[in-house]
């Protein structure tokens, strides 16, 4: 009788399996660094209008970069659609992704073609975001304290115990806000702000956007995100304030790659140019995502920050995504900063 | 119906030994046994003397170390227990308790080659055989001791084995059961002709069923023979002292004169079988029924003291303090005046003591 | 007659196990097929002449990977034994030779020559480079291992091995190479990737400053710094946990058995929850509560006007959340314990005089003792090994399993780094393992003799009664809080922030249309969940067959070795599933076994993290069931594999059906392995929910959670239903009439029916 199970089980399996495998004639694996919804709708989106089946997986970039890395040898994804651009660029500077020169290059903004550039078009920006922070508005009245508006201002000591930032050594946005503030302030200067800083911050989280999300439920005053994920907050119906800091900010450029040695080259690259077109990069609005879109005739939601109304700082990705300063960075705050008693 | 037949074959051992994995000493040491078909087999000894070890290796369930196992004449020695043509009755029956009695009954004669009817027919008629027709439908669980006990006989008989074997089937009985089910065992044995082979370490058990005796101690056979020959003479103390009770005393033998030698016992001299001694030390056997007691001084007696007097309905039980030590004795006269302390003589009438390995 | 003589020239089995290795050699595709294994759009396209399809026979004789060439020689000889018997000395020796040069060959050849040709240094200035490459393994590799396999173990059992019984010795041939690949393999190569720098060579001083590195060792806490070693942190939570969850069960377990208590049953219902709930969502359940923002701070906040605080991120909520998630564990364990106590010994304490205080403190609890140390290492372990718990609730408090996630997966990508952590991670739980079996020590703790046990257990003093219902009920109070929230979460619309009651979350994780096609499962939980069920539904019966196999090897059978094996099929046990989830993406990423982005990984990982229970569960129970029953099954004809399956299985029900819902459960609520095994094909409810709490979606968070609890305990109902579905005897009888009673030990989630007794033919 047990074995007659097992036995039902492995032919039902198979069966399925089988099915499943034989279904999908051409198919596209594809890499999602974004948030799941917006990588749903992507997903099912090129679905619809292609016939192609598009097996994703959603993880964040430095997961997808790692996977990327060990598969490396035996590549079994073909697409690397959105996430922070530090690691497409590492990627790209280790060619584990594929050159490629979309047709619709031309349509882009600046800042999506220097990355292009600066890949050696291994890479392309598809969105961008501005960093900053964003507080709890009900918390930040209850406990009586001022409006953040710089990054200056996070340091006082009355927010002590108030703030939550991502770790750098395990998050992207987090990095990205170390080398700012390294741009923004100088070298030693920054390292003074980052460990005054640490003296406020009452957790150190693993994933980039979860300071924001716990501000959203109260579990912290403040948290330092990227902007257009203070204002997803915001749209679900958070009591958040994003804020821009006065100083001027980085920002980091989504970007999407193609993997080298993609199983399914030519999908990839229909994937790469429909991504890319102004039409498929307006929807991302309604699955809850700000960025800005690179293409410039998508249109932007009236939430999003206006990346022209924000001071950006001239973020050196070359350098700053590079290995060896990322190394070197993140050493030092681990010795500097981290290490300090809060 | 289907009628059980016997098969039986014989078994033969040639120099076996069987040393257990990480053991110093051998379990079975060098036995060589012939066992005649169609004969019950006792092999008999105290718990540890090997012989459950040589039953499993009859059944396959061990492998020997050395030598070679024949049944019927062919060398089965490496051959394991399913491929033996041989059954085997567990102490505890080893009754499958999720089967009825029916399916552990035609358990075996699915894997001979029986197609479902004749399985169930030949099964009908082991349950037959042990008078419990009417059991097939129920579980193990809801029979008594006995009725288990007769199941696992059936399930092994209707494979008509060549061999059929028995490890302490009685143990697990009550003391009235045990009589009655030894004496089933014996009576199917006989009507069918089979060959057994039985494990006990009950000698009275042995006395009862047995064609023969293998007395097994420390991993070698002690004695080998009919139950009279065992009882009547052993060969050494040990057996001696295992069939029975016997007193075990020192002696001489003084002269040897073909079969017949001159024993000093005490201060006694006695004519008996030689049963190959020498001149020199020996010892003496001698059943505590088959010693004479009589009032002191009287000729031919070693005098003592009663040093203990039990009385136990049948008989009397006597402890005399001599000077070869004490001696332990029955006697049937239910209705002597004897009273501890009295002083009194033992003598050893014809074919009571027997000599023995010292 | 039972006299079975072999007829032909040659041994059928030999013949078999020669046919499907040429099967596999000749017939089907030698490498693996990139749709998958039971992809089979390879039969169309281009097979069997293209290399990429291609059998290796096709292959040799195209003069392509001529290395594989002697497979075919190799798996031909046999024929060699043409008209010899099995009895005949070279008969063994030939297979013994062969089946070890086919497998060492097959083997040797699939490490040494990869994707980029040889695979070692060495290789390459031996025979200079060789132009050529090789891909992972397919099913004709697959089907001549097996064969090359099997005729080993043929030859083996010729020789006479384990009384040359085919069965047994094919049986522990397998399990031994299975084991071998899947967990000795996996683990070898993590250390060797630790040992790894950035550039790919290998360094010893790299390994150890990274091993000896005050991230893990520092002690800077104790000495009023900022904070202390994530080593130091793993171990501190882990021993609490182990402690707590011991004392924990123990209270459960007197309560339920010893005082009396009527809810017995409610009580083990309730403790069954927490076990199939996945782990994070009761972090998740403690944030709603005692969160800055919780329901309890506020409140609590608000009478004692008391400014809130984030206590609760780092040890008192990781404490908290685990205790509550592994108590129950330590409670089934327990319990059985708790009623093997023979009431004899205990009575017999009583008549020299003892108290119940006295008899409880030096009988009954001294021999509970390897039962307390067994709940122990289960709390130590599940603790260790915790991965969802510590990534919503630690806060500032790092510990390795989540360490080792963010190595791998963070901005700092350090494989080794991962691999190092892993290795101190597996040093702690096998450390912990042997310091249990030290303090257990030799003495024998048996309280269930042969005799039936007639005694009743004495009710344990009063002011103990009084002390365990207080803690019992308080700890019963909380959990029934956790999962009021959780049910509630699952229904209200955001939060903290609109506490509406919707159904939203359902429809939006579950929703199911009509479409042209049929049934259009649009809900977005849908395609984890049915992986889910396929992986958890193929896995749990593999897990308990091969657990029991391996069961009935250790209690049943002698051979040389056998501590060594069963130290190798109980080590699973004692590693965490962060481990093997990273030791298999290193070991199986790359050529002879290429398994990463398939659903057959995360099937392996769940059986070889999983088969310890089924092991420990068979063991257990089989040593109760009296050896001569398959003595008698043998010396009735049937060989060891028809008792193993009309026999044995069959009595050993209970310990399937824990084995069975011990593996469905874990496949369906374990987070630590599968999140790195994962795929966009094959991605597992845990992985998705993770992804939702980490998007602080938690209101489909907690409704996908809800739904699998509830689909688990229904799957516990059928399986109960298929395999428990006949009687065996007298069950539940302590008093069996001069027969042999005993009990299981191990009682597991679903099984919960209390101690069964196997009475034997008593």
């Amino acid at each position: 009788m047990i074995k007659r199970a097992i036995l039902g089980a492995g032919i039902l399996a198979a069966g399925m399996w089988g099915a499943s495998s034989l279904a999908s004639a051409e198919s596209l694996t594809m890499y999602c660094g974004v948030d799941e919804v917006w990588c749903q709708q992507t997903a099912r989106a090129f679905e619809e209008k292609t016939g192609i089946t598009v097996d994703m997986t959603r993880k964040s970039a430095g997961e997808i970069y790692a996977q990327l890395r060990a598969e490396a040898a035996n590549p079994k994804g073909d697409i690397w659609w959105g996430g922070t651009g530090d690691p497409h660029l590492q990627a790209a500077e280790e060619g584990l992704t594929e050159e490629y020169k979309s047709p619709l290059l031309d349509q882009l903004q600046p800042w999506a073609i220097k990355q292009a550039e600066t890949s050696g078009h291994r890479t392309v920006g598809i969105y961008s975001g501005a960093l900053g922070f964003g507080y709890n508005k009900d918390l930040l009245a209850k406990n009586n304290l001022p409006e953040p508006k710089c990054w200056a201002d996070l340091t006082k000591p009355e927010y002590k115990g108030h703030i939550q930032v991502a770790n750098p050594n395990s998050s992207g946005t987090a990095y990205n806000m170390l080398a700012t503030i390294v741009q923004l302030f100088g070298e030693d200067k920054g390292f003074e702000y980052l460990k005054a800083l640490h003296k406020n911050v009452n957790q150190y989280t693993k994933s980039g956007s979860a300071p924001i999300k716990a501000a959203g439920l109260g579990e912290t005053t403040i948290g330092i995100v990227f902007i257009h994920d203070a204002v997803s907050q915001v749209v679900a119906g958070f009591p958040i304030v994003p804020v821009t800091p006065c100083e001027g900010t980085g920002y980091e450029i989504g970007s999407e790659s193609i993997i080298k040695g993609a199983r399914n080259m030519e999908a990839a690259k229909k994937f790469y140019d429909w991504a890319l077109e102004a039409d498929v990069q307006s929807t991302a609005q309604d699955a809850g995502s700000f960025q800005v879109p690179s293409n410039k005739a998508a249109k932007t939601s009236d939430k999003a920050p206006d990346l022209a109304a924000i001071k950006l700082i001239d973020y050196d990705f070359k350098k700053y995504g590079s290995s060896e300063e990322r190394k070197r960075l993140l050493k030092k705050w681990d010795e500097e900063v981290a290490s300090l008693p809060q | 119906m289907a009628e059980i037949r016997g098969n039986a074959a014989s078994v033969t051992f040639e120099n076996v030994t069987k040393t257990y994995p990480g053991a110093s000493t051998p379990a079975v040491d060098d036995i060589s046994l012939a066992i005649e078909a169609g004969k019950l087999v006792t092999l008999l000894g105290p718990s540890g003397c090997g012989k459950t070890t040589t039953l499993r290796m009859i059944a396959g369930l061990e492998m020997p170390s050395s030598g070679r196992i024949l049944i019927g004449g062919n060398d089965v020695t490496r051959l394991p227990a399913t491929d033996r043509d041989v059954s085997m009755v567990f102490q505890s029956y080893a009754l499958f308790p999720h089967m009825t009695v029916m399916e552990n009954v035609s358990y075996g004669l699915r894997f001979s080659g029986h197609d479902k009817k004749e399985a169930a027919s030949r099964a009908r008629a082991g349950l037959e055989l042990v008078g419990l027709t009417d059991f097939g439908a129920r579980l193990p669980s809801e029979l008594s001791g006995g009725q288990q006990q007769r199941v696992a006989v059936a399930r092994a008989l209707v494979l008509e084995p060549l061999v059929l074997l028995f490890d302490e089937p009685l143990s697990n009985l009550d003391a009235k059961l045990r009589r009655h089910v030894r004496e089933e065992i014996r009576e199917i044995q006989t009507k069918l002709g089979l060959t057994v082979v039985y494990v006990t370490h009950d000698q009275e058990e042995a006395l009862a069923v047995s064609d023969r005796i293998i007395v097994m101690n420390k991993a070698v056979v002690a004695q080998d023979g009919t139950p009279r020959e065992l009882y009547d003479a052993p060969a050494n103390a040990f057996v001696a002292d295992f069939i029975g009770e016997a007193n075990i005393l020192d002696c001489e033998v003084v002269a040897v004169q073909g079969d017949e030698a001159t024993v000093r016992l005490g201060t006694l001299a006695l004519k008996l079988p030689a049963r190959g001694h020498q001149a020199g030390p020996a010892k003496l056997a001698v059943r505590p029924s088959r010693i004479e007691i009589g009032p002191a001084g009287a000729p031919q007696t070693i005098a003592g003291t009663l040093a203990k007097v039990t009385y136990t309905g049948s008989h009397l039980e006597l402890v005399v303090a001599t000077a070869l030590g004490d001696v332990f004795v029955l006697s049937r006269n239910v209705d002597a005046p004897f009273q501890g302390g009295d002083a009194v003589g033992i003598g050893f009438p014809e074919r009571g003591p027997v000599l023995i390995k010292a | 007659m039972r006299f079975r003589q072999t007829r032909g020239p040659l041994e059928p089995i030999v013949v078999l196990w020669m046919a499907i290795g040429w099967v596999g050699f000749a017939l089907l595709p030698w490498y693996g097929i990139e749709d998958g294994f039971f992809g089979f759009s390879w039969l169309f396209d281009g097979y069997p002449v293209d290399s990429k399809f291609a059998p290796a026979l096709v292959l040799a004789l195209k003069g392509e990977k001529l290395w594989l060439a002697p497979l075919g020689f190799l798996l031909a000889a046999p024929l060699l034994l043409w008209g010899r018997n099995k009895s005949d000395p070279v008969f063994g020796r030939l297979l013994v030779i062969g089946g070890a040069a086919g497998f060492g060959w097959l083997l040797f050849q699939g490490f040494a020559i990869g994707l980029h040709g040889w695979q070692f240094s060495w290789l390459t200035s031996l025979f200079g480079d060789l132009g050529d490459r090789q891909f992972g393994m397919g099913y004709g590799a697959l089907l001549v291992s097996g064969a090359f396999l099997f005729l080993l173990t043929l030859g083996i059992a010729a020789r006479g091995a384990v009384g040359g019984d085919v069965f047994v010795v094919s049986s522990i041939g397998f399990v031994v190479a299975v084991v071998s690949i899947f967990i000795f393999m996996p683990i070898l190569m993590m250390l060797a990737n630790a040992m790894q720098t950035d550039d790919g060579g290998y360094s010893l001083v790299v390994f150890l400053a990274k091993l000896l590195s005050s991230r893990l060792w520092s002690l800077d806490c104790l000495a009023g710094g900022n904070r202390c070693g994530v080593a130091w942190n793993s171990l501190l939570l882990a021993v609490l946990v182990g402690l707590l969850t011991m004392f924990l069960g123990l209270v459960f377990a007197l309560v339920v058995t010893r005082t009396g208590f009527r809810y017995g049953k409610l009580l083990r219902a309730l403790t069954v929850l927490p076990i199939i709930t996945p782990a994070f969502v009761i972090g998740l359940a403690i944030i709603l509560l005692f969160g800055l923002s919780g329901a309890v701070t506020q409140s609590v906040a608000g009478v004692f006007g008391i400014q809130p605080t984030r206590w609760v991120y780092g040890l008192p909520g990781l404490l908290i959340a685990q205790v509550l998630a592994f108590t129950p564990i330590a409670f089934l364990v327990l319990i059985g314990v708790v009623e093997g106590v023979s009431p004899s010994m205990e009575e017999a304490s009583q008549t020299l005089r003892a108290s119940r205080w006295q008899t409880f403190w030096t009988v009954s609890l001294p021999l509970m003792r390897p039962g307390l140390a067994n709940a122990f290492l289960l709390g130590f372990i599940e603790s260790m090994a915790d991965f969802g718990n510590p990534l919503v609730l630690s806060g500032n408090y790092d510990v390795l399993s989540t360490e080792i996630f963010f190595a791998i997966v963070g901005a700092q990508n350090d494989a080794a780094l991962a691999a190092i952590l892993a290795l101190v991670l597996l040093g702690f739980t096998l450390g912990a393992f042997y310091a249990q079996r030290f303090w257990i020590g030799r003495r024998s703790y048996t309280t269930v003799t042969g005799k039936g046990d007639a005694g009743v257990h004495p009710r344990l003093p009063n002011g103990l009664t009084r002390a365990l219902y207080v803690i019992a009920g308080l700890w019963t109070a909380f959990t029934v809080l956790v999962y009021a929230v959780i049910f509630y979460g699952s229904f209200v619309r955001l939060w903290g922030v609109d506490q509406s009651l919707t159904l939203q979350h359902y429809k939006k994780a579950f929703a199911v249309s009509w479409n042209e096609f049929g049934i259009h499962w649009s809900g977005s939980a849908w395609s984890s969940f049915w992986t889910t069920m396929e992986i958890a539904l193929i896995s749990a019966p593999l897990t308990a067959g091969i657990g029991l196999l391996t069961a009935y090897l250790l209690v049943r059978q002698n051979f040389r070795g056998k501590n060594a094996f069963e130290f190798a099929t109980m080590l699973s046990f004692a590693i965490p599933g962060t481990v093997i989830g990273v030791s298999y993406i290193i070991a199986f990423n790359v050529p002879p076994i290429e398994l990463t982005g398939t659903g057959i990984i995360l099937v392996l990982s769940f059986i070889f993290r999983n088969m310890p229970v089924g092991v420990r569960a068979g063991v257990a129970s089989m040593s109760q069931i009296d050896r001569s029953l398959d003595e008698s099954s043998l010396t009735l004809g049937a060989n060891s594999w028809q008792t193993f399956r009309r026999v044995i299985l069959p009595l050993l029900r209970s310990a399937m059906l824990a084995a069975l819902v011990y593996s469905f459960v874990r496949a369906m609520t374990a987070i630590s392995a599968v999140i790195f095994l994962v795929s966009a094909r094959y991605d597992l409810s845990t992985s998705y929910i993770v992804g939702r709490v980490e998007n602080n979606e938690y209101g489909i968070a907690i409704a996908y959670s809800t739904v699998l609890i509830v689909v688990m305990l229904v799957v516990i109902g059928l399986m109960q239903l298929v395999v428990g579905s006949r009687n065996i005897g007298r069950r539940g009888i302590q008093k069996g009439d001069g027969g042999w009673s005993v009990r299981t030990n191990v009682s597991l989630p679903g099984t919960a029916s209390g101690p069964t007794t196997i009475v034997g033919a008593g």
